[in-house]
């Protein structure tokens, strides 16, 4: 039981001061904030939370592979590529006779910092240039929407091979920049069409009336009320950065060996395909639950995110 | 009493396709310190035009394009950006109608009302977040620890507009305007609503400029009334003469359209007939004349000035009520005299 008494010199009170009000909080609803409500409904969805569950272990093996990979990259000739699968090689060999899933553990690395990297890069550039365009409109959304329109134009292939040839030394940074370079547009729109609509929505207005700085208004306002979308959007950036990755080391203008891309490793199996399958099958693998992982999990976010779906 | 609030002249127009709109065509309104002033009038009359033309937030493609606003000496209409930002919720705050939506759903309660006070230097940010749990006392809302803590949703409809109150005068603003604060809440917070405003205006020393389409909301607390039609001040003065005796056809409809239950007159109530005049296309001479029952040949052709008619009180018509003998005869007795017939009456 919880006493409160009203008044403090203010007026009438509600009641005399010093009437205790009982107030019987036990039938008060429970208190939940919106991430807790988000994350319950995203935990009704069991094949995003699988997903999770497998994007935690790609990570993991990422992180372990900074430290420990059962072979050395750089040691060849543990035996021959035909050699079946055992348990002191349970992917297997390669032509060289390198240990495949050392790389793959290796590629891993390299994929989640593409993709994760990439996601980062682009929704910080595409959502202050959709927050500025949205709020501010006028010259600010013709300059910004006018780029996004040309950006949309380009083959990102094209842009990608020109940033490569451009820098003329293939890295991962160049091709996390390459990507972001050529993905940021969708995230700027989608953000400048939460903010053209959140802009005019009462709470800014009433901000504005109390006179909330607009940077302000921008950041506590607008871009909370578009979170939702924009941690889907970005989670949707994850695999299509690993498979643009994977896409651009197969062709050979990805990462330099012996940095292990599962791209490159899928085009190098490609060359074993008549002795054996599992150098292409392996690493085609791991990419293939990578991106159903993350693409799942992106899945349950929007449900989880998105309350005109609440059910 | 010196004026903090004066507005002179002030006209705000959109231009639209269909031609000009004239929401707010040249008002004045002066709002003493610590005054109760109500602005009354129908949907479309541009009371929520003019207050937000104080603030300067008319909404494009509005524009207040002549008058003079003037906060304590300083005119609103010359600021700029910087200035006016420190203007709003500084000086002069407002309230919106909708406590639903006028609160961000994604952040805490007292932090909104913490940010408010951060956007100025009035208060230090220790201050400022001191300061949360007192303002949501102050407007009553129990147990403000806690609910500082809470979401909008977890609020009721009455509990937001107590924030939002609490929000406007957390920087002990010298006018709070109050664009019908009670018209989205049932009846009984209503009262608990604009009790509210009375005791803080009392404590606080904080004007009121108070919105409204309800008479009996204003005649609960304010101390002036101006009441507005068709972006005019058609009749202003102090509450208690407004009631007595109201002077324009329009403010003595209104009045009279209203169910009293300390008047034995046992008639009909009276309706306003027709709507409120399309403000792209004014009629000529008084703007009122197509809706009233009184009209005389002038009114047709001429735009009366705001009359004298008492002390303080002026009102805008050629007739004026305390020249009406028996004005609402009909109602006791007849069902409503046509227009005509009552117009040759007079």
């Amino acid at each position: 039981m919880t006493t409160i008494t009203t008044g403090l010199n203010m007026g009438p009170p509600i009641a005399p001061p010093g009437t205790p009000v009982a107030v019987d909080y036990s039938v008060a609803p429970e208190q939940v904030s919106l991430w807790q409500d988000a994350w319950r409904r995203f935990r009704r969805n069991k094949l995003s939370l699988a997903g999770m569950v497998v994007f935690s272990l790609v990570i993991l093996m990422a992180i372990v592979s900074i430290f420990w990979t059962p072979y050395s990259l750089f040691s060849q000739g543990l035996g021959d590529i035909t050699d079946p699968l055992s348990l002191k090689h349970p992917f297997g060999l390669d032509a060289s006779g390198r240990d495949v899933l050392s790389f793959i553990m290796k590629g891993a690395q390299v994929a989640i910092v593409v993709g994760v990297l990439t996601a980062v890069i682009t929704s910080m550039v595409g959502i202050a240039a959709g927050l500025l365009a949205g709020f501010f409109r006028g010259w600010v959304d013709a300059v910004v929407s006018g780029i996004t329109y040309i950006g949309y134009g380009i083959p990102n292939l094209l842009i990608a091979f020109l940033i490569l040839f451009i820098t003329n030394r293939p890295s991962i940074f160049n091709v996390i920049i390459a990507l972001s370079v050529t993905s940021w547009m969708d995230m700027a729109r989608l953000v400048r069409g939460q903010t053209l609509a959140l802009r005019e929505r009462e709470f800014v207005e009433a901000a504005r009336a109390t006179g909330t700085k607009n940077f302000a208004i921008m950041v506590r306002h607008v871009l909370p009320n578009a979170l939702g979308p924009i941690i889907v959007q970005a989670t949707f950036l994850i695999p299509a950065a690993i498979l643009f990755e994977a896409f651009l080391s197969f062709l050979g203008f990805g990462l330099p060996s012996p940095d292990p891309s599962w791209g490159a490793m899928v085009s190098a199996g490609l060359q074993d395909r008549f002795l054996t399958y599992h150098t292409m099958i392996v690493p085609s693998l791991a990419l293939v639950i990578t991106l159903m992982a993350v693409n799942f999990i992106g899945d349950g976010l929007r449900d989880a995110l998105d309350p005109r779906l609440k059910r | 009493m010196p004026a903090i609030l004066e507005v002179k002249g002030l006209k705000t127009q959109f231009i639209v396709r269909g031609g000009i709109v004239r929401a707010v065509d040249g008002i004045d309104i002066k709002v003493n310190r610590g005054e109760t002033v109500g602005i009354v009038g129908e949907s479309g009359s541009g009371k929520s035009m003019a207050a937000l033309s104080i603030l300067r937030l008319v909404p494009e493609p509005g524009k207040i394009v002549e008058g003079s606003i003037t906060f304590d000496g300083r005119d609103v209409l010359a600021m700029n950006d910087d200035e006016l930002r420190k203007f709003r919720g500084n000086d002069v705050s407002m309230i919106f109608q909708d406590p639903m939506s006028s609160l961000n759903p994604v952040l805490k309660v007292g932090f909104q009302i913490e940010e408010a006070m951060k956007a100025h230097d009035r208060f230090t940010p220790e201050e400022a977040k001191a300061r949360v749990p007192l303002l949501l006392r102050r407007v009553r809302i129990p147990d403000a620890e806690r609910r500082a803590h809470e979401y909008p949703h977890q609020f009721s409809g009455g509990m937001r507009q107590r924030a939002m109150i609490a929000m406007g005068l957390s920087n002990e603003p010298e006018v709070l305007i109050a664009d019908e604060p009670t018209t989205a809440l049932d009846v009984t917070v209503q009262a608990q609503i604009l009790e509210q405003l009375r005791d803080l205006n009392r404590e606080l020393g904080t004007a009121i400029v108070l919105i409204t389409h309800n008479m009996a909301v204003v005649a609960n607390i304010c101390t002036w009334v101006v009441v507005m039609y068709a972006g005019r001040v058609v009749e202003q003065g102090p509450t208690e003469e407004i009631f007595k005796s109201p002077q324009h056809p329009y403010t003595w409809s209104l009045l009279r359209s209203i169910p009293r239950i300390d008047e034995k007159l046992g008639g009909k109530l009276l309706t306003i007939t027709g709507l409120p005049p399309d403000l792209t296309n004014l009629p000529p001479g008084c703007k009122f004349h197509p809706r009233c029952r009184f009209t005389v040949d002038r009114c047709f052709t001429e735009e009366p000035d705001l009359i004298s008619v008492g002390p303080q009180h002026e009102s805008r018509c050629w007739v004026q009520m305390t020249n009406v003998p028996d004005p609402d005869s009909d109602l006791r007795e007849a069902p409503l005299v046509p227009e005509e017939e009552n117009a040759a009456a007079v």
